[in-house]
Protein backbone atom coordinates (compact mmCIF):
# COMPACT_ATOMS: atom_id res chain seq x y z
CA UNK A 1 0.00 0.00 0.00
CA UNK A 2 0.99 3.60 -0.44
CA UNK A 3 -0.54 6.01 2.04
CA UNK A 4 0.10 9.63 3.01
CA UNK A 5 -0.78 11.24 6.31
CA UNK A 6 -1.79 14.90 5.99
CA UNK A 7 -3.50 17.38 8.30
CA UNK A 8 -3.12 20.59 10.22
CA UNK A 9 0.14 21.13 12.08
CA UNK A 10 0.19 19.44 15.45
CA UNK A 11 -2.69 17.08 14.71
CA UNK A 12 -0.50 14.05 15.42
CA UNK A 13 0.51 13.00 11.90
CA UNK A 14 4.09 11.98 12.72
CA UNK A 15 3.21 10.04 15.87
CA UNK A 16 0.48 8.16 14.01
CA UNK A 17 2.52 7.64 10.82
CA UNK A 18 5.58 6.40 12.75
CA UNK A 19 3.52 3.97 14.81
CA UNK A 20 1.63 2.84 11.70
CA UNK A 21 4.91 2.14 9.87
CA UNK A 22 6.27 0.09 12.77
CA UNK A 23 3.04 -1.89 13.18
CA UNK A 24 2.98 -2.65 9.46
CA UNK A 25 6.63 -3.75 9.45
CA UNK A 26 5.91 -6.18 12.31
CA UNK A 27 3.60 -8.03 9.94
CA UNK A 28 6.69 -8.90 7.94
CA UNK A 29 6.18 -6.63 4.95
CA UNK A 30 8.71 -4.19 3.52
CA UNK A 31 7.99 -0.66 4.74
CA UNK A 32 9.47 2.59 3.53
CA UNK A 33 8.58 5.55 5.74
CA UNK A 34 9.15 8.91 4.12
CA UNK A 35 9.24 12.33 5.70
CA UNK A 36 8.74 15.22 3.31
CA UNK A 37 8.70 17.83 6.07
CA UNK A 38 11.72 20.14 5.82
CA UNK A 39 11.46 20.32 9.62
CA UNK A 40 11.54 16.57 10.14
CA UNK A 41 9.88 14.76 13.03
CA UNK A 42 8.90 11.33 11.73
CA UNK A 43 12.28 9.74 12.54
CA UNK A 44 11.71 10.21 16.28
CA UNK A 45 8.26 8.63 16.13
CA UNK A 46 9.71 5.58 14.36
CA UNK A 47 12.48 5.31 16.94
CA UNK A 48 15.43 6.26 14.76
CA UNK A 49 18.26 8.01 16.51
CA UNK A 50 19.14 10.12 13.50
CA UNK A 51 17.05 11.60 10.73
CA UNK A 52 20.03 11.76 8.38
CA UNK A 53 18.90 9.80 5.34
CA UNK A 54 19.71 12.07 2.42
CA UNK A 55 19.76 11.22 -1.25
CA UNK A 56 23.35 11.91 -2.40
CA UNK A 57 24.12 14.29 -5.25
CA UNK A 58 25.53 11.59 -7.50
CA UNK A 59 22.18 9.77 -7.50
CA UNK A 60 20.63 12.68 -9.38
CA UNK A 61 21.20 14.07 -12.85
CA UNK A 62 19.96 17.27 -14.41
CA UNK A 63 17.60 17.17 -17.38
CA UNK A 64 19.44 17.52 -20.68
CA UNK A 65 18.39 20.00 -23.30
CA UNK A 66 15.50 18.66 -25.36
CA UNK A 67 14.37 16.25 -22.65
CA UNK A 68 10.92 16.44 -21.12
CA UNK A 69 9.94 16.20 -17.48
CA UNK A 70 11.24 17.58 -14.21
CA UNK A 71 14.58 19.38 -14.03
CA UNK A 72 16.22 16.71 -11.90
CA UNK A 73 15.80 12.96 -12.04
CA UNK A 74 17.32 9.78 -10.70
CA UNK A 75 20.51 8.77 -12.48
CA UNK A 76 19.61 6.60 -15.51
CA UNK A 77 19.75 2.93 -14.57
CA UNK A 78 19.12 3.60 -10.89
CA UNK A 79 15.77 1.97 -10.09
CA UNK A 80 13.61 3.25 -7.23
CA UNK A 81 13.95 -0.02 -5.29
CA UNK A 82 17.73 0.08 -5.63
CA UNK A 83 17.81 3.70 -4.47
CA UNK A 84 15.87 2.70 -1.35
CA UNK A 85 18.27 -0.19 -0.64
CA UNK A 86 21.21 2.14 -1.00
CA UNK A 87 20.10 5.34 0.65
CA UNK A 88 17.29 4.61 3.12
CA UNK A 89 18.43 3.97 6.70
CA UNK A 90 17.09 0.97 8.60
CA UNK A 91 15.15 1.50 11.81
CA UNK A 92 13.50 -0.73 14.42
CA UNK A 93 11.39 -3.64 13.08
CA UNK A 94 13.23 -3.16 9.77
CA UNK A 95 11.40 0.02 8.79
CA UNK A 96 13.37 1.82 6.10
CA UNK A 97 13.42 5.60 6.27
CA UNK A 98 14.13 8.29 3.71
CA UNK A 99 14.18 12.04 4.27
CA UNK A 100 13.61 14.43 1.44
CA UNK A 101 15.94 17.22 2.41
CA UNK A 102 16.00 19.70 5.20
CA UNK A 103 15.21 23.39 5.16
CA UNK A 104 18.66 24.35 6.42
CA UNK A 105 20.27 22.92 3.28
CA UNK A 106 18.20 25.26 1.15
CA UNK A 107 18.64 26.26 -2.47
CA UNK A 108 19.20 24.12 -5.58
CA UNK A 109 20.76 21.20 -3.64
CA UNK A 110 17.53 20.77 -1.72
CA UNK A 111 15.39 20.93 -4.85
CA UNK A 112 17.61 18.31 -6.48
CA UNK A 113 17.12 15.75 -3.73
CA UNK A 114 13.42 16.57 -3.38
CA UNK A 115 12.64 15.75 -7.02
CA UNK A 116 14.62 12.51 -6.78
CA UNK A 117 12.75 11.68 -3.59
CA UNK A 118 9.39 12.19 -5.29
CA UNK A 119 10.44 9.93 -8.16
CA UNK A 120 11.50 7.18 -5.77
CA UNK A 121 8.23 7.16 -3.83
CA UNK A 122 6.12 7.33 -6.98
CA UNK A 123 7.94 4.57 -8.85
CA UNK A 124 8.57 2.13 -6.01
CA UNK A 125 6.46 -0.96 -6.89
CA UNK A 126 3.49 -1.51 -4.55
CA UNK A 127 3.75 -5.29 -4.96
CA UNK A 128 6.94 -5.39 -2.95
CA UNK A 129 6.85 -2.20 -0.92
CA UNK A 130 4.56 -0.30 1.42
CA UNK A 131 5.16 3.44 1.44
CA UNK A 132 4.06 5.49 4.44
CA UNK A 133 4.35 9.24 3.92
CA UNK A 134 4.24 12.01 6.48
CA UNK A 135 3.53 15.37 4.84
CA UNK A 136 4.15 18.72 6.55
CA UNK A 137 1.21 20.34 8.31
CA UNK A 138 -1.20 22.39 6.22
CA UNK A 139 -2.32 22.31 2.62
CA UNK A 140 0.69 23.46 0.58
CA UNK A 141 2.43 20.12 -0.17
CA UNK A 142 -0.88 18.29 -0.36
CA UNK A 143 -2.07 20.50 -3.22
CA UNK A 144 1.27 20.84 -5.03
CA UNK A 145 1.93 17.23 -5.91
CA UNK A 146 4.02 15.97 -2.99
CA UNK A 147 1.37 13.49 -1.92
CA UNK A 148 0.82 12.19 -5.46
CA UNK A 149 2.46 8.83 -4.71
CA UNK A 150 -0.33 7.82 -2.33
CA UNK A 151 -3.36 5.72 -3.30
CA UNK A 152 -4.93 6.47 0.06
CA UNK A 153 -4.72 9.80 1.83
CA UNK A 154 -5.38 9.76 5.57
CA UNK A 155 -6.34 13.18 6.89
CA UNK A 156 -5.50 13.44 10.57
CA UNK A 157 -8.07 15.65 12.26
CA UNK A 158 -8.37 16.82 15.85
CA UNK A 159 -11.84 17.71 17.09
CA UNK A 160 -11.04 21.45 17.03
CA UNK A 161 -12.55 24.10 14.74
CA UNK A 162 -9.14 24.84 13.18
CA UNK A 163 -8.21 21.23 12.55
CA UNK A 164 -11.65 20.39 11.13
CA UNK A 165 -11.51 23.41 8.79
CA UNK A 166 -8.12 22.15 7.56
CA UNK A 167 -9.63 18.69 7.18
CA UNK A 168 -12.47 20.07 5.08
CA UNK A 169 -9.99 21.85 2.79
CA UNK A 170 -7.75 18.77 2.51
CA UNK A 171 -10.77 16.63 1.63
CA UNK A 172 -10.66 18.36 -1.76
CA UNK A 173 -7.50 16.35 -2.55
CA UNK A 174 -10.01 13.81 -3.89
CA UNK A 175 -10.62 16.23 -6.79
CA UNK A 176 -6.93 16.46 -7.77
CA UNK A 177 -5.82 15.29 -11.21
CA UNK A 178 -3.90 12.06 -10.60
CA UNK A 179 -5.13 12.34 -7.05
CA UNK A 180 -5.58 9.58 -4.51
CA UNK A 181 -8.18 6.85 -5.01
CA UNK A 182 -9.39 7.31 -1.49
CA UNK A 183 -9.44 10.18 1.02
CA UNK A 184 -10.52 9.40 4.57
CA UNK A 185 -10.20 10.85 8.07
CA UNK A 186 -8.37 9.62 11.16
CA UNK A 187 -9.64 11.36 14.28
CA UNK A 188 -6.80 12.28 16.60
CA UNK A 189 -6.81 13.27 20.30
CA UNK A 190 -10.48 12.31 20.70
CA UNK A 191 -11.78 13.07 24.18
CA UNK A 192 -15.55 12.87 23.84
CA UNK A 193 -17.74 10.00 22.61
CA UNK A 194 -19.17 12.24 19.85
CA UNK A 195 -15.82 13.37 18.44
CA UNK A 196 -15.72 10.93 15.51
CA UNK A 197 -19.24 11.88 14.45
CA UNK A 198 -18.39 15.58 14.78
CA UNK A 199 -15.27 15.24 12.60
CA UNK A 200 -17.17 13.23 10.01
CA UNK A 201 -19.97 15.80 9.85
CA UNK A 202 -17.68 18.84 9.68
CA UNK A 203 -15.23 17.45 7.12
CA UNK A 204 -17.63 15.32 5.06
CA UNK A 205 -15.15 12.44 5.33
CA UNK A 206 -15.48 8.81 6.29
CA UNK A 207 -13.69 8.19 9.61
CA UNK A 208 -11.58 5.01 9.46
CA UNK A 209 -10.05 5.25 12.94
CA UNK A 210 -10.39 7.22 16.15
CA UNK A 211 -7.20 7.68 18.16
CA UNK A 212 -8.04 8.72 21.73
CA UNK A 213 -6.26 11.50 23.59
CA UNK A 214 -3.58 9.63 25.50
CA UNK A 215 -1.24 11.07 28.12
CA UNK A 216 1.19 8.16 27.56
CA UNK A 217 1.55 9.13 23.90
CA UNK A 218 1.99 12.78 24.82
CA UNK A 219 4.71 11.76 27.27
CA UNK A 220 6.51 9.73 24.59
CA UNK A 221 6.47 12.80 22.33
CA UNK A 222 7.77 14.99 25.14
CA UNK A 223 10.73 12.63 25.54
CA UNK A 224 11.29 12.21 21.79
CA UNK A 225 10.61 8.46 21.93
CA UNK A 226 8.70 6.23 19.53
CA UNK A 227 5.22 5.72 21.03
CA UNK A 228 5.26 2.02 20.09
CA UNK A 229 8.40 1.55 22.23
CA UNK A 230 7.65 3.94 25.08
CA UNK A 231 3.99 2.99 25.57
CA UNK A 232 3.29 -0.15 23.51
CA UNK A 233 -0.03 -0.94 25.18
CA UNK A 234 -1.47 2.55 25.56
CA UNK A 235 -4.90 3.12 23.99
CA UNK A 236 -3.59 5.48 21.28
CA UNK A 237 -0.94 3.02 20.06
CA UNK A 238 -3.47 0.20 20.09
CA UNK A 239 -5.87 2.31 18.04
CA UNK A 240 -3.15 2.94 15.42
CA UNK A 241 -2.41 -0.80 15.33
CA UNK A 242 -6.10 -1.45 14.66
CA UNK A 243 -5.99 1.11 11.83
CA UNK A 244 -3.07 -0.83 10.34
CA UNK A 245 -5.11 -4.05 10.55
CA UNK A 246 -8.11 -2.41 8.88
CA UNK A 247 -6.08 -1.10 5.94
CA UNK A 248 -4.18 -4.37 5.47
CA UNK A 249 -7.43 -6.35 5.46
CA UNK A 250 -8.99 -3.94 2.95
CA UNK A 251 -5.96 -4.40 0.74
CA UNK A 252 -6.29 -8.18 0.84
CA UNK A 253 -9.95 -7.90 -0.19
CA UNK B 1 5.29 47.70 16.04
CA UNK B 2 5.44 44.75 13.65
CA UNK B 3 5.52 41.27 15.11
CA UNK B 4 5.86 37.89 13.41
CA UNK B 5 5.03 34.67 15.26
CA UNK B 6 6.76 31.54 13.96
CA UNK B 7 7.28 27.93 15.12
CA UNK B 8 6.56 24.29 14.40
CA UNK B 9 3.06 23.25 13.33
CA UNK B 10 0.64 22.86 16.20
CA UNK B 11 2.84 24.64 18.73
CA UNK B 12 0.35 27.47 19.23
CA UNK B 13 1.37 30.23 16.80
CA UNK B 14 -2.17 31.09 15.76
CA UNK B 15 -3.56 31.12 19.29
CA UNK B 16 -0.65 33.26 20.52
CA UNK B 17 -1.01 35.72 17.63
CA UNK B 18 -4.73 36.09 18.13
CA UNK B 19 -4.44 36.88 21.84
CA UNK B 20 -1.66 39.42 21.19
CA UNK B 21 -3.76 41.08 18.46
CA UNK B 22 -6.93 41.25 20.57
CA UNK B 23 -5.04 42.50 23.64
CA UNK B 24 -3.32 45.27 21.70
CA UNK B 25 -6.60 46.29 20.07
CA UNK B 26 -8.21 46.54 23.51
CA UNK B 27 -5.45 48.93 24.50
CA UNK B 28 -6.69 51.20 21.72
CA UNK B 29 -4.04 50.39 19.15
CA UNK B 30 -4.87 49.96 15.51
CA UNK B 31 -4.12 46.31 14.69
CA UNK B 32 -3.88 44.40 11.41
CA UNK B 33 -3.64 40.65 11.89
CA UNK B 34 -2.01 39.05 8.83
CA UNK B 35 -2.53 35.36 8.34
CA UNK B 36 0.54 34.24 6.38
CA UNK B 37 -0.28 30.52 6.61
CA UNK B 38 -1.23 28.94 3.27
CA UNK B 39 -3.82 27.01 5.31
CA UNK B 40 -5.25 30.08 7.04
CA UNK B 41 -7.28 29.77 10.24
CA UNK B 42 -6.31 32.80 12.31
CA UNK B 43 -9.90 34.02 11.88
CA UNK B 44 -11.22 31.22 14.06
CA UNK B 45 -8.86 32.11 16.93
CA UNK B 46 -9.64 35.82 16.58
CA UNK B 47 -13.31 34.99 16.96
CA UNK B 48 -14.83 35.71 13.53
CA UNK B 49 -16.04 32.11 13.14
CA UNK B 50 -15.10 29.45 10.63
CA UNK B 51 -17.60 30.43 7.95
CA UNK B 52 -16.23 33.97 7.69
CA UNK B 53 -12.68 32.59 7.89
CA UNK B 54 -13.45 30.35 4.94
CA UNK B 55 -15.13 33.18 3.00
CA UNK B 56 -12.16 35.57 3.14
CA UNK B 57 -10.44 36.03 -0.20
CA UNK B 58 -6.67 35.94 0.05
CA UNK B 59 -4.82 39.04 -1.12
CA UNK B 60 -2.65 37.01 -3.48
CA UNK B 61 -5.75 35.51 -5.08
CA UNK B 62 -7.30 38.98 -5.46
CA UNK B 63 -4.15 40.39 -7.06
CA UNK B 64 -3.63 37.35 -9.32
CA UNK B 65 -7.17 37.56 -10.60
CA UNK B 66 -6.69 41.22 -11.38
CA UNK B 67 -9.42 42.34 -9.04
CA UNK B 68 -7.07 44.97 -7.67
CA UNK B 69 -5.14 47.55 -9.71
CA UNK B 70 -1.43 46.91 -9.70
CA UNK B 71 -0.68 50.33 -8.21
CA UNK B 72 -3.02 49.87 -5.28
CA UNK B 73 -1.52 50.32 -1.84
CA UNK B 74 -1.46 47.63 0.83
CA UNK B 75 -3.78 49.83 2.92
CA UNK B 76 -6.38 49.65 0.18
CA UNK B 77 -5.93 45.93 -0.32
CA UNK B 78 -6.38 45.29 3.39
CA UNK B 79 -9.41 47.61 3.47
CA UNK B 80 -11.01 45.80 0.62
CA UNK B 81 -10.21 42.16 1.32
CA UNK B 82 -9.82 42.18 5.07
CA UNK B 83 -12.51 41.49 7.60
CA UNK B 84 -13.29 43.19 10.91
CA UNK B 85 -12.97 41.01 13.96
CA UNK B 86 -13.83 41.58 17.62
CA UNK B 87 -12.14 44.54 19.38
CA UNK B 88 -11.64 46.10 15.93
CA UNK B 89 -8.81 43.82 14.81
CA UNK B 90 -8.60 43.90 11.00
CA UNK B 91 -7.81 40.46 9.59
CA UNK B 92 -6.29 39.86 6.16
CA UNK B 93 -5.17 36.60 4.55
CA UNK B 94 -2.01 36.63 2.42
CA UNK B 95 -2.38 33.46 0.39
CA UNK B 96 -4.28 30.21 0.36
CA UNK B 97 -3.36 26.87 -1.20
CA UNK B 98 -6.21 24.38 -1.32
CA UNK B 99 -7.42 24.49 -4.88
CA UNK B 100 -7.36 21.13 -6.65
CA UNK B 101 -7.53 22.81 -10.09
CA UNK B 102 -4.03 23.16 -11.57
CA UNK B 103 -2.70 26.67 -12.20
Amino acid sequence: MKVAFVGKGGAGKSAIAGTFARALARRGTAVLAVDSDPLPGLALSIGLESDEAPIPDDAVVERQQGEEGPRFRLRPGLEAAEAVERYAVTGPDGVRFLQFGKAREGGPQLFRSQLAFLQIVRKLPTESWNVIGDLPGGTRQAFTGWGSFAETVLIVVEPTAQSMLSGRRLARMAELDEGPQRVVAVVSKAREPGDAELVSRRTGLEVVATIPWDEALADAERKGLAPIDAAPHCPAVEAVQSLTDVLVEEMVR
Amino acid sequence: MKLAVVGKGGSGKTTTSSVIARTMARQGKSVVALDCDSNPNLGISLGIGDEETERLVSMRQALDEGEEEHASTWDKVIDRYGSDGPDGVRLAVVSRIDNPEPG
